[in-house]
């Protein structure tokens, strides 16, 4: 019996072609999207760097940024912020990095102009920039620098913007299918009277539930599958992070599940169903820092933010896999994962009754 | 065999109430269903007929009253009722991705007992329909699956809500007999519906409803017997019968004179229908009047509903 509902559910699943467009299409849009728009497949930014040269900080600085992959570092001696600026309204440089003359063991006082228009490229550049200053000054202080300090870089590589982007379409992608799409299922299954006519046979309605459940896991494991190996394909690193990175995805999933259950379960009518569902997850879907980093959020934006499941799926997606983190590190994002499954689990357990059908 | 399973009665159901907040659904009903009878449950929209039902099947919990079903308290363990009958529901579908064949092979993998799903199939004459989903069907075909559908576990005991509601006249005889069939092969069949027709041509039994309650409950014959002027008598003459004369016959109730395409016609509803028209034959003797046409036909059951309750059964 169960092998014939769980195929059945799944069946359900793979042969409705919109949920499948929802769960798998969309997202790729998406990272294709993104992955046209980031700038590291043809655009760099051009940076103007005023600095003395013949000091050796100004002489660091350059070398550093130099090395930065998508930084086209120009370099022009003497200029002071407002002729920077200048150049940067003339779109002659995206950004300028003007450090003012001050004798070498003083500190120096440096200003960052960024005309990169968008707010995203505008958060990976100067990251990136302030990375590499941090370095050059750490470099520079000359202070007994730890072993393990020196041999572990700073900073070994540059995050792109889509290396940043796509755990967040990944994570966006597994939370719209399991709340949208469950959500969806359940109260067709309900308005078709399909659930009224399941409760006429003996058939315990736990095993009808978790058959349902157990085919929308199976497709988010296809989804997760998929979605990486396209995202790596594209540039993305999510492969750092081993298998830890599609088991947080997977564990987060679990409580956008329990939300879509919820939501069938206190909604009526699949219309309302689903546009709750979707008023739920647009929402954290930008807020959550999907497409942009939270910090960039106003401060107190950024305190409800992280109460979200998403945020902390997203934390620790990235953390195993762009910052190379273990997944030790990640002890906060997961707890608040493992509440958020518990509590939702909970509601939804008394939310969703069979009787009503 | 215990005692329950060799009782006769299929369902026994006693002073059954359902109440939904103000509203009451049922008002005390009480009826036995015998072994492999087609017992019709018949009543307007909103008699009541859906939620007796679902009380029965199990869906259903009454607010009091019992109800036993094939010898089991279906308060007590709905799921071992639920395991041997059959359901059809009203306004019930199944999974649209799924083809016919799949859907009847998931539903018989919830029974212990089941058929296989092209033997059903062909039953309905939709074998060849096997792989198609059920949005492709016609209402007919709909039907016939929902009712073939009910038959998976091969029940004892089957349940019809409204199974031909809004079906064209053909497919409708066509649920009969598929109807009839799954009585002959052993099983008891409990339908409701609210066509007269369609509760006189099948059932063996006919309870009516009305707001609730059950009020008659005999053969459809027998409720037509119930009425004191049980037949309908209808004559045509080329020239009038005189009124006095005609309202004079013995037993003659209802009656009216009118003057319509055919001829004279004289209508009554008469209780004993031989002497009525042995009187209305000898009346146009003696007046002298020739008969074109002498009709009899018994009354119906909407005649029956209509003397109960005061109100139309359908329209």
């Amino acid at each position: 019996m169960t092998r014939i509902l769980f195929s059945s559910s799944l069946k359900m699943l793979t042969r409705d072609k919109q949920a499948l467009f929802w769960a798998l299409i969309f997202p790729l849009i998406f990272l294709g999207v993104f992955k046209l728009f980031s700038g590291d497949a043809a655009g760099t930014t051009r940076l103007i760097v005023s600095v003395d040269t013949t000091s050796e900080r100004g002489r660091s600085l350059v070398d550093a940024l130099s090395q930065v992959g998508f930084l086209e570092v120009e370099v022009r001696p003497g200029l002071d912020e407002d002729s920077a600026r200048v150049l940067l309204l003339d779109d002659e440089a995206d950004a300028a990095l003007v450090v003012d003359p001050a004798a070498p063991n003083t500190p120096a006082n440096a200003v960052l102009l960024i005309g990169v228009s968008d707010p995203i490229g505008r958060q990976v550049t100067s990251a990136a920039i302030a990375s590499v200053v941090d370095r050059v000054n750490l470099v520079l202080t000359k202070v007994p620098v730890p072993i393990s300090m020196t041999t572990r870089p700073v900073e070994s590589k540059t995050t792109s913007f889509f290396q940043f982007v796509a755990p967040g379409i990944l994570g966006m992608g597994l939370m719209s299918f399991a709340t949208i799409g469950l959500a969806g299922s359940l109260s067709r299954y309900r308005e078709e009277g399909v659930l009224r006519r399941i409760r006429a046979t003996p058939l315990a309605p736990w095993r009808f539930f978790s058959s349902v459940l157990a085919a929308h896991l199976v497709i988010t494991g296809v989804q997760v599958v998929f979605l990486t190996l396209i995202a790596q394909m594209l540039g993305a690193d999510l492969f750092s992070g081993g298998i830890w990175a599609p088991l947080i995805a997977i564990f987060g999933t679990i409580s956008f599940l329990n939300i879509a259950v919820i939501l069938a379960g206190r909604v009526t009518g699949r219309g309302a169903v689903e546009g709750a569902a979707n008023a739920v997850t647009l929402p954290m879907m930008f807020l959550s820092g999907s497409f942009f980093p939270v910090s960039s959020l106003p401060e107190v934006m950024q305190t409800v933010v992280k109460v979200l499941p998403l945020t902390h799926m997203l934390d620790a997606l990235r953390g195993v896999t762009i910052e190379s983190e273990s997944i030790t590190e990640q002890w906060p994002s997961l707890l608040v994962l493992l509440a958020w499954a518990l509590v939702s689990f909970a509601v939804a357990r008394v939310s969703f009754r069979f009787e009503d059908a | 065999m215990d005692a329950q399973t060799a009782s006769t009665f299929v369902i026994e159901a006693h002073n059954l109430v359902k109440r939904y907040g103000d509203v009451t659904a049922l008002a005390g009903v009480s009826a036995e269903v015998q072994r492999g009878e087609i017992f019709g449950i018949l009543g307007p929209n909103g008699a009541g007929k859906t939620t007796l039902v679902e009380v029965l099947e199990g869906l259903t919990r009454p607010t009091e009253g019992t109800a036993r079903v094939l010898g089991v308290e279906v308060t007590q363990d709905p799921v071992a009722v639920k395991a041997r009958i059959g359901v059809q529901l009203q306004a019930a579908s199944y999974h649209q991705f799924l083809t016919l064949r799949e859907i009847l092979e998931l539903f018989g993998s919830f029974y212990p007992k089941r058929i296989p799903a092209m033997e059903l199939l062909e039953r309905v004459h939709l074998a060849e329909r096997a792989g198609a989903r059920i949005g492709t069907l016609s209402g007919g075909m709909k039907q016939r699956f929902s009712i073939v559908a009910a038959l998976v576990n091969d029940p004892e005991l089957v349940f019809f809500d409204e199974p031909t509601a809004g079906l064209d006249p053909d497919a409708r005889l066509d649920l009969w007999e598929i109807v009839r069939q799954v009585r002959d092969a052993g099983a008891t069949v409990v339908l409701t519906t609210h066509y007269m027709e369609e509760a006189q041509a099948l059932c063996d039994r006919v309870a009516f409803m009305n707001a609730g309650k059950m009020v008659a409950l005999d053969t459809p014959a027998g409720l037509i017997r119930s009425l004191n002027a049980p037949y309908r008598v209808m004559a045509t003459s080329a020239t009038p019968l005189s009124e006095a004369g005609v309202r004079g016959l013995p037993g003659a109730a209802e009656v009216e004179v009118a003057l319509g395409a055919d001829g004279h016609i004289v209508r009554l509803r008469a209780q004993d229908a031989p002497a009525v028209t042995a009187a209305l034959t000898a009346l146009a003797d003696r007046e002298g009047v020739r008969l074109v046409d002498l009709a009899v036909q018994p009354a119906s059951l909407e005649d029956v509903f209509m003397n109960i309750t005061g109100r139309k059964l359908s329209g």
